[in-house]
């Protein structure tokens, strides 16, 4: 029918030519390059895997480009500056590696709430990565774990069952409630924890430590599921904050241990010890998911500042002590998300142990800490405002004038690397000088041979040359005459015996 | 919930949090290990810090749990103090009664915290060191009239000498007790109110009473 009717206005078209290129016996379509629509299906999918996989590629490419140069530049940036107070420098670079590619992926993951990864390889081995799928990195195992240690953990309660189903139901209504402010949804949450640990009180009869156990479980639970929808959510500037304390610490490279009356001696290697931990401690922090295990971390790093103290002061830390060494700490770690991570814990965590347990009282040390490090000028660090312009302008770093004086294995190197740098100018000076002696020569040379020049044109012209001429040739004439007779009256040589000959004996 | 106010023997613990305030130097921390450790100037205190410490108590049957918060006390950790006293119920503020300047600190504190928190939080002025009293330069008069115009007990301590610490604690606890109690009877007056402002959240409330009639977890 349709070759007839194609015949008839004159095209002519073959049976075959219809027909899907890919010889599937189907007809083909010209819009599809002459496939049929399940072959160009294929074709076309196949095509735009390949579309994406080298899209992919090359993003991951740029990206460890991009963190190579952030890193080098990281280091640069800090190795300058730290090489006083960090006596085992390159020790502790190697152990804050993990953590520090958490501050790196965290620049190039366009929404900060994703929970970073334990390490770069498992960045590398994620089979279906997509930069839009990196949300969903955490797998939903995670969450069903947590599911499954709650219903665990309530099981032998009388309630238990009742407990489960009012948090899930919460869970799942928040999960809607996206859209409200970070505020109101911290309201929601407390609200909830509030009625259900008051129904608790009346039901274990004012046991406050079963209460409290079972608020704890209610929070793992919540928390872990919420994590991604309520932590640093897009109706609030925490990320805005995270960038901006990130890039103030940053800035405030320069402090040192004796700027902030620190009293930790990092000299003695178990000190050192626990100012890395405390370090490592901090980081972690934004790796946790549960407010409560943030605390944790927070406490950790506190324990072992007061063991740093401790040692260093061979007396129990007060907060006089203890405050400034947090702050150090933080300047020193630049924790990931730190922003977003206090406003977390502050909105979804536990009331009770915000406010008056041991994990609050570390936490609100940290806040204290995060907004002394805001507001931190000259004064505070005992620096006139021109020093404190000088060091935050990178114009001036307070470890150079220390250099020399300073007993650090940190400083001895720097001091060290003086000394050659003062040895190389002090070589260069001399080679100039050099230079400059042979150039003053060669105008010498030049002045003296005009010079010679002048004198014998001024000789020649002074006597005639006939006069002269005869005189030089006989002159040299006896020179060569005389030098031929040294041989020739020496004729007694005649008479000598031959010189001896070399003999070889037989040994 | 148990109502603080009547019961004699009620089963409510009280929680409450203090924040110690003062000047560097003039023994907040030899106070409060005083206080809880009974221990001064030690060499081998069992604890590994001082800022952060808590006492248990019973005081009239009631159980009390003391959380004390120890705070910086450099002058340049002064703006920092919001953060440290808020939500906390009592505060003890420390001056040195050889040192008049630590005087004038706490003077400022008081300042800041009734304009900060007002009424609702007991307030202690603490001169420490009573027993270098020959190097005194705050009179006595001086500090309690002071305390006392602005609503604050004065308490004379001495860390070294273990003198008039017990009392301080014990006192300030049973004020923060009177004002724990006077805010629950204020709020049971006002239950009604107070429930309903914070019904925002769906919990479903029928069915607890269910719960325990039909008993589907109790035997695990």
């Amino acid at each position: 029918m349709m070759s007839q009717r194609s015949e008839r206005r004159g095209i002519h078209l073959d049976q075959s030519e219809l027909l899907c290129k890919k010889g599937c016996g189907y007809y083909g379509n010209t819009a599809w390059q002459g496939l049929c629509s399940k072959c160009w299906r294929e074709e076309n999918q196949r095509e735009r895997q390949k579309q994406i996989q080298e899209d992919w590629a090359l993003a991951e490419r740029l990206q460890r480009e991009e963190e190579e140069a952030y890193a080098s530049r990281h280091q640069r940036a800090q190795s300058q500056p730290t090489i006083t107070p960090f006596s085992k420098f390159e020790e502790r670079k190697t152990k804050e590696k993990s953590s520090k590619v958490n501050t790196v992926t965290k620049f190039f993951t366009p929404s900060a709430k994703t929970p970073p990864k334990k390490d770069t390889t498992s960045f590398d081995t994620q089979s279906s990565p997509s930069p839009s799928s990196s949300s969903s990195r955490h797998p939903p195992a995670d969450t069903d774990h947590a599911t499954r240690e709650f219903i665990d953990f309530l099981k032998p309660l009388k309630s238990g069952r009742e407990i489960f189903k009012q948090c899930r139901a919460f869970t799942e209504s928040m999960v809607y409630k996206r859209d409200m402010g970070a505020d109101e949804l911290s309201e929601c949450v407390q609200d909830f924890y509030q009625n259900l640990s008051d129904r608790l009180q009346t039901q274990f009869k004012g046991s406050t430590e079963h209460v409290e156990s079972v608020m704890d479980e209610v929070e793992k639970y919540m928390m872990t599921r919420l994590y991604k929808e309520v932590f640093c959510p897009e109706t609030t500037d925490d990320e805005k904050k995270d960038l901006a304390i990130q890039k103030r610490i940053r800035a405030l490279h320069w402090v040192t241990i004796e700027m902030l009356c620190v009293p930790v001696d990092e000299e003695i290697p178990e000190v050192s010890d626990s100012v890395v931990k405390a370090i490592t401690d901090v980081i972690e922090m934004d790796s946790k998911r549960v407010p409560k295990d943030k605390l944790a971390c927070i406490t950790r790093c506190s324990k072992h500042i007061f063991n740093a103290i401790k040692i260093s002061k061979k007396e129990a830390a007060s907060a006089d002590d203890f405050l400034p060494t947090l702050i150090y700490i933080v300047l020193k770690a630049n924790p990931p998300r730190l922003q977003s991570n206090i406003q977390y814990i502050t909105r979804f965590c536990n009331p009770s142990r915000l406010m008056t347990g041991e994990d609050g009282y570390y936490f609100t040390n940290l806040c204290c800490a995060v907004a002394f490090i805001e507001k931190l000028d000259g004064q505070s660090l005992n620096l006139s405002p021109e020093e404190f312009e000088l060091y935050m302008s990178g114009q001036a770093s307070p470890h150079w004038p220390q250099g020399a004086g300073a007993s650090s294995p940190g400083s001895a190197a720097l001091s060290q690397v003086h000394k050659r740098l003062d040895l190389l100018t002090g070589l260069g000076e001399r080679q100039d000088r050099v230079i400059e002696k042979a150039r003053q020569l060669e105008s010498d040379l030049i002045d003296w041979t005009d010079e010679v020049e002048q004198k014998v044109q001024s000789v020649l012209e002074s006597f005639p040359q006939e006069t002269h001429n005869p005189t030089a040739t006989t002159a040299s004439g006896t020179t060569s005459a005389a030098a031929s007779a040294i041989d020739s009256d020496n004729v007694e040589n005649e008479r000598l015996p031959p010189p001896l000959q070399p003999q070889v004996f037989a040994g | 919930m148990a109502a603080g106010g009547t019961g004699g023997n009620s089963n409510k613990t009280y929680s409450f949090k203090v924040v110690l305030l003062g000047e560097g130097c003039v023994g907040k921390t030899s106070l409060v290990l005083r206080y809880c450790e009974n221990k001064f100037n030690d060499k081998h205190i069992t604890t590994l810090q001082a800022s952060f410490l808590t006492k248990k108590l019973n005081i009239t049957g009631k159980r009390v749990n003391l959380a004390i918060w120890d705070t910086a006390g450099q002058e340049r950790f002064h703006a920092l103090g919001p953060i440290y006293y808020r939500d906390s119920n009592g505060a003890i503020l420390v001056y040195d009664i050889t040192d008049e300047d630590s005087f004038q600190k706490v003077k400022n504190w008081v300042k800041e915290l009734r304009k900060m928190l007002g009424n609702e939080i007991c307030l202690c002025i603490v001169g420490n060191k009573i027993d270098l009293d020959k190097d005194r330069h705050v009179s006595v008069e001086e500090a309690e009239s002071y305390a006392e115009s602005v609503g604050a007990k004065h308490y004379h301590t001495s860390a070294k000498l273990n003198k008039g610490i017990e009392e301080l604690f014990l006192d300030l606890c049973k004020r923060m007790m009177e004002t724990a109690q006077a805010e629950e009877r204020l709020k049971g007056n006002g239950a009604s109110q107070s429930a309903s402002s914070r019904r925002g959240v769906q919990i479903v409330d029928d069915e607890p009473q269910a719960t325990p009639a039909g008993g589907c977890c109790s035997s695990g």
